[in-house]
Formats: C-alpha cells, sequence, structure tokens
C-alpha cells in the first residue's frame, strides 16, 4: 500500500523472512532412539539410519517440532554462543561483540531458545536483555550524531535487528533534515520509478561500453 | 538437510533490495514441490511400519513431516512477499507496470495485479456520494496550491483543469495546480522545483 | 453571491444522522484529525469513522459548488482551495492508512470484523469490508494455485489460525490522555513480571505498550500522538 508505510505486524508472523531464516540457526541435538532411513541428514557417516547416540546440529525449526518434553527422540543442548563462556563474554563489555558474526539474528534466535526450555533458560533471557541494554546507548547515539559519515565499521558489528533500530534513527534524522531545509514539501518520484530508472540507465550504459 | 531449497527462496528474496522483484524462481519452485512429494509419499508408505509401533519409523516419520511444513511456510512465505512487494509497485509505478518488472513475474502474478488493480478501482470508486476519491493522489501534507515544475522528459499536450492547453517539452518550466500534476511528478516526467 | 455566504457555508452547521448532538464543520474536521492520528499510529485496525470522512466529503462538495459561483480572480478561490487540498489530503490519509492495515493484517481483520457483527461499533465500512474480503480471497487463490494445488492435499490445507499475521500489540505509543481515568492495569513485562495500576489524568502523555490501552483509544479516553 501507501508508499513509506512501514507497518510493525508481529515479528514472528508465519511469513516473515527474518523469522524464517532465525528459525534456521543450528541448535546442538542429540538423538536417543533409531530413525530409520534418514542417515542421509549426518554427513559424517554412510549409514541408512541414524543410530541411537547420534550428535547432530539441527536447524531450530527442527529440533522445535521433535521437543515434545519427555517423550522427545532428541535431548537439545544450549547452542554454544549462548553458553556460560560466552554469555560472561557479552556481560563483560557487550560493546565489542561482533553479533553479526555471532548472530546474525542474535536476539530473535535467543529469543526462540527460551521457548525450548532448556535448563539454563533464565540464563539466557538476562544475557539477552543485558546485551541489549549494554549496547543501545551507543547504537542511538551512532545514529542520531552522524550524518554522511562512514558508519560501515559500526554498524558491521551490529545483529539484524538493532541494524534496523540503527537505520530507523538514521531515517528520523535524515527526515529532520530534510524538514529543516524544507526539502521534505517537495514533491518527489516515487523510490521504485527512480531506481527502476537508474537501473535501466546502468543497463543501457553497459550495453553501449 | 531437509528444506535447504527452500531457504534458497527465501534468501533470495532476502538478498533483493526494495523496489525490485527477482526473476520467479519457477525451477527451485519445482524441486521444493517434489521434496514435498517425495517426503510425503515416504511418510505414507512407512505409516503402516509406525502404526505396528516401530520406534524408529515414527521418528522418521516425524522428521519428515516437519521437513514439508517448512517447505510449505518457505513456499508460501516467497509467494506472500513478492505480493507484498507487487503491490508496493501499483502505489508507485500505477496501475501500468514497465515491461521489464512485468516479466519477472509469473502469469499467475499478472493475473493477481490486474485484481488487485480492479478491487482498488472498485473500492476508490465507491469512497463518498460523488464518484469516489483517487488515494494513490496527495501523498504528503499539501504546501501550496501551484508548484513550478520543471520537464525532465517531452511529454506532449497536458490540459490543465481551466481548459488552458500546454506543451509538456524537456527542460520547460511551467507553474502548475499541484492537485493536477502530482501523478506526473510521482512518474517522474516533473520535477517539483523549491523555490 | 455575498462573502457572509460562503463564510457561513463552511461553518455550516452539519447534522449528524446518528448521534442527537449537531456539530460544526471545524469540529467534524478536528475529530477526523483525532481519528486520522490514532489510526496513523495504532498498530491494530480502529472502527471506522465513515460520518466524519462522509461529512467532511460533502463539505467538500459544498465548498467547490461556493467557488464556481465567484468570479474568476477571486481571492477567495485560492483561500478555499487551499482548505479543500487540506481536508482531502487528511481524508485520503487516513483512509490510506486504514487500507495498509487490511491489506497486511487481512484475516485478521475480517475475523475482528465478525465477531463484531452485531455491534454497533464495526470496524470497516461495506467498501472496506468488500474490499478485505476480495483481497483476502485473491492472496489466498494465488498460493493455491501457485503452491498448495501443487502438494499432496493433506500436506497442503493451510492452517488459517498459523498463516494469520496479527498486529503487534506489543509495539509501543505515545499517548495524550482526554479524560481522567483511574486505575488502568498497565503490566509490566520485565524479567521480575509484575502488574502495575496507574490514574490516568487529563493531560497527560505516556510512552507504554498499546495492549493495555488499546479499549482507551477506541472509546476516546486517550489520542495517540
Amino acid at each position: 500500500m501507501a508508499a513509506n508505510f512501514t507497518l510493525d505486524s508481529n515479528p514472528d508472523s508465519y511469513f516473515s523472512l527474518d523469522d524464517i531464516l532465525a528459525s534456521q540457526e543450528k541448535v546442538p541435538c542429540t538423538f536417543n532412539t533409531q530413525v530409520s532411513n534418514m542417515g542421509y541428514m549426518d554427513q559424517s557417516t554412510t549409514d541408512t539410519n541414524i543410530v541411537s547416540g547420534t550428535k547432530l546440529e539441527l536447524p531450530f525449526w527442527l529440533a522445535k517440532s521433535l521437543d515434545r518434553g519427555s517423550r522427545s527422540i532428541i535431548n537439545i543442548d544450549t547452542p554454544k554462543n549462548y553458553k556460560e563462556v560466552y554469555r560472561q563474554i557479552f556481560t563483560a563489555d557487550p560493546n565489542v561483540v561482533d553479533l553479526h558474526k555471532l548472530g546474525p539474528y542474535f536476539y530473535l534466535f535467543g529469543g526462540k531458545l527460551i521457548s525450548l526450555h532448556l535448563p539454563d533458560n533464565d540464563d539466557i533471557a538476562s544475557v539477552l536483555l543485558k546485551t541489549f541494554q549494554g549496547r543501545f546507548r551507543r547504537i542511538m547515539d551512532g545514529s542520531q550524531n552522524t550524518l554522511n559519515v562512514d558508519l560501515t565499521s559500526q554498524v558491521s558489528l551490529l545483529d539484524e535487528q538493532e541494524r534496523l533500530l540503527f537505520s530507523a534513527g538514521q531515517q528520523g534524522l535524515h527526515d529532520f533534515q530534510k524538514w529543516e531545509t524544507r526539502e521534505s514539501e517537495k514533491l518527489s518520484t516515487s523510490t521504485m520509478v527512480a531506481n527502476h530508472r537508474k537501473r535501466k540507465r546502468f543497463v543501457l550504459s553497459s550495453k553501449s561500453s | 538437510m531437509l528444506a535447504e531449497k527452500a531457504l534458497d527462496l527465501i534468501r533470495e528474496l532476502k538478498r533483493t533490495s526494495g523496489g525490485t522483484l527477482p526473476p520467479f524462481n519457477e525451477d527451485k519452485i519445482r524441486q521444493v514441490l517434489e521434496e514435498v512429494q517425495t517426503l510425503f509419499e515416504q511418510n505414507r508408505d512407512t505409516a503402516k511400519y509406525a502404526a505396528e509401533g516401530q520406534h524408529d519409523v515414527l521418528a522418521a516419520i516425524q522428521l519428515r513431516h516437519a521437513g514439508i511444513q517448512r517447505n510449505k511456510r518457505c513456499l508460501l512465505a516467497y509467494l506472500y512477499n513478492r505480493l507484498e512487494n507487487i503491490r508496493r509497485m501499483r502505489w508507485e509505478f500505477g496501475s501500468v507496470l514497465p515491461a521489464d518488472v512485468k516479466y519477472n513475474m509469473c502469469e499467475h502474478e499478472v493475473q493477481w495485479f490486474n485484481q488487485y488493480n480492479r478491487l482498488l478501482a472498485n473500492y476508490m470508486r465507491s469512497i463518498g456520494e460523488s464518484g469516489g476519491l483517487d488515494l494513490t493522489q496527495d501523498m504528503k501534507p499539501p504546501k501550496s496550491l501551484y508548484v513550478l515544475v520543471r520537464c525532465l522528459m517531452d511529454h506532449g499536450e497536458f490540459e490543465t483543469q481551466d481548459g488552458t492547453v500546454i506543451l509538456l517539452k524537456k527542460n520547460s518550466q511551467h507553474y502548475l495546480m499541484r492537485s493536477e500534476c502530482e501523478h506526473l511528478i510521482r512518474q517522474g516526467v516533473l520535477e517539483h522545483i523549491v523555490q | 453571491m455575498s462573502t457572509e455566504d460562503v463564510g457561513d457555508d463552511l461553518l455550516e452547521t452539519v447534522d449528524d444522522e446518528e448521534e442527537e448532538e449537531a456539530m460544526t464543520a471545524p469540529e467534524v474536521l478536528h475529530k477526523l484529525e483525532e481519528a486520522w492520528l490514532n489510526e496513523k499510529f495504532s498498530p491494530d485496525l480502529l472502527p471506522v469513522k465513515s460520518n466524519l470522512v462522509e461529512c467532511m466529503l460533502d463539505q467538500i462538495v459544498a465548498m467547490e459548488n461556493n467557488i464556481s459561483t465567484l468570479k474568476k480572480g477571486d481571492f477567495r478561490i485560492s483561500v478555499h482551495r487551499m482548505e479543500i487540498d487540506r481536508i482531502r489530503y487528511v481524508i485520503s490519509s487516513y483512509l490510506r492508512h486504514r487500507l495498509a492495515k487490511i491489506e497486511s493484517l487481512t484475516t485478521h481483520v475480517l475475523q475482528e470484523e465478525e465477531k463484531r457483527r452485531d455491534s454497533e461499533n464495526v470496524l470497516m465500512s461495506p467498501a472496506e469490508l468488500e474490499f478485505a474480503k476480495g483481497y483476502c480471497n485473491s492472496v489466498m487463490t494465488h498460493l493455491t494455485n501457485t503452491a498448495l494445488d501443487h502438494m499432496p492435499l493433506k500436506a497442503a490445507t493451510p492452517n488459517a489460525k498459523e498463516i494469520a499475521v496479527l498486529p503487534n500489540l506489543d509495539s509501543y505509543v505515545f499517548l495524550k490522555v482526554n479524560e481522567n481515568t483511574e486505575n488502568v492495569l498497565v503490566e509490566e513485562e520485565t524479567v521480575d513480571a509484575r502488574e502495575e495500576i496507574m490514574d490516568f489524568e487529563k493531560g497527560d502523555q505516556h510512552i507504554m505498550r498499546y495492549k493495555p490501552i488499546a479499549s482507551l483509544v477506541e472509546s476516546g479516553g486517550v489520542s495517540l500522538i
């Protein structure tokens, strides 16, 4: 619909691309039963079956769907990045951590982990909150106080959701600037039309050269 | 691993930035549908062993079932997000899409676009009692009645509200009523000059 | 036509058929502007203010008729035209925000409308409802034709509840209090969860989660800003 309207529908909607990507993050699992004919999922062996005791990293969506409490065919362990060692690193100085490398859906995936009721659930929840609290001020400062400065190095360390927040801040700053210089009054070509034309020009010029 | 190809579709959409619609990936969709079919048949063929109490078969069925659901989610999300993109294009480009954009749409998507066009037109016509309201106009709060514009391309003759006919020639400048030239500005024919 | 006539028509008293009280055009416009901002900032679709929209659209027609009686070059023409443009912008923007929500939250708004069917306070205008149904249909048909029809029947049945896109009622909004309201329950969703009760005083401004104050937005007790 109406251009430049961004609706914040539920982040875990069925159709959300980010939610689908976040639920692809891996969780360490141990099979406590044999699974017939699914051996191809374990690339370290040529067995036809998955044998009981096999350790495999499964995507979250699969682990979650197999998670049926005590009747589960798998046991789920906390992923490395959310374990005690990493939790200490995050709490010590959250600002230096490269959450994009460790994520890139550090918070979204973290929130999903909570739904698995792992033994260290409370600690995971609290490290998510503390990490964000520790990093929030820098994200806000960075996105609010700099115009036309190269921020790539700061942004590269941010997780996907932090990036959204960062660009929302930047957008606000830009809009304010435009308002101050009366540029927001200017009726402009719609972005899609402008981009489309740019691409076309690019195609044309690369053809002629 | 299960449902890897379906995830490729999602990654493909995530990579493309606003305003672009990647080519409809018919090939990948067919592969995803084939995987669903295979998983489904395997489950159907082994169901009786599971019913007889073979736990290893039951476990396999659980895995494959999850795989089917995941494939379905990725596939529907791919299609749904493309529709959202196409819908946005109706507001940006207008009711006629550029040929190269249309080229990347599948047959059903073109049909959907036409249907959306109709729904929107019907809705806008039914607003109020005097012929409707064009919601694709008045996108910004009005600041003045007239605006100074420059033609970015030759557009031919244009009849203003009071019946005067003017020639929109490249680089010519005109003083027009905002409400009658907003569309041409959004389509990139005219450029609004703020003094 | 004299100056007074035009002025009078601008401020013409409008009878609201359903409510007994009569409102002047500027009052209606003010109400519409409030509804517009509420719609703009609320994550969920609010009950439509058809009366206000129709009333202002009639007002535009009346003003245009007045203009046509004025001589060309009369300075009042541009003043009225400007006013018409402003009103039309508010109406359009209001309806656009609503349409955007109807499109993104289609199944959700149709379900909510179903729940309200017997109440006076409907969510959508008849035209919006028709659009919502048509839109919902077109999307489901597309998903069915391109994907679901090519899957085994048992795998293909979509779970309507699962695929419905819901509004994010946990998002935060800025609000201004219009009427004193006591004992508003505001849940605090922090690690050490606790309930909190607040008193709203007229003129107060707050930032908080949408969900606990949703009913106050609908009743007019608070306005989103």
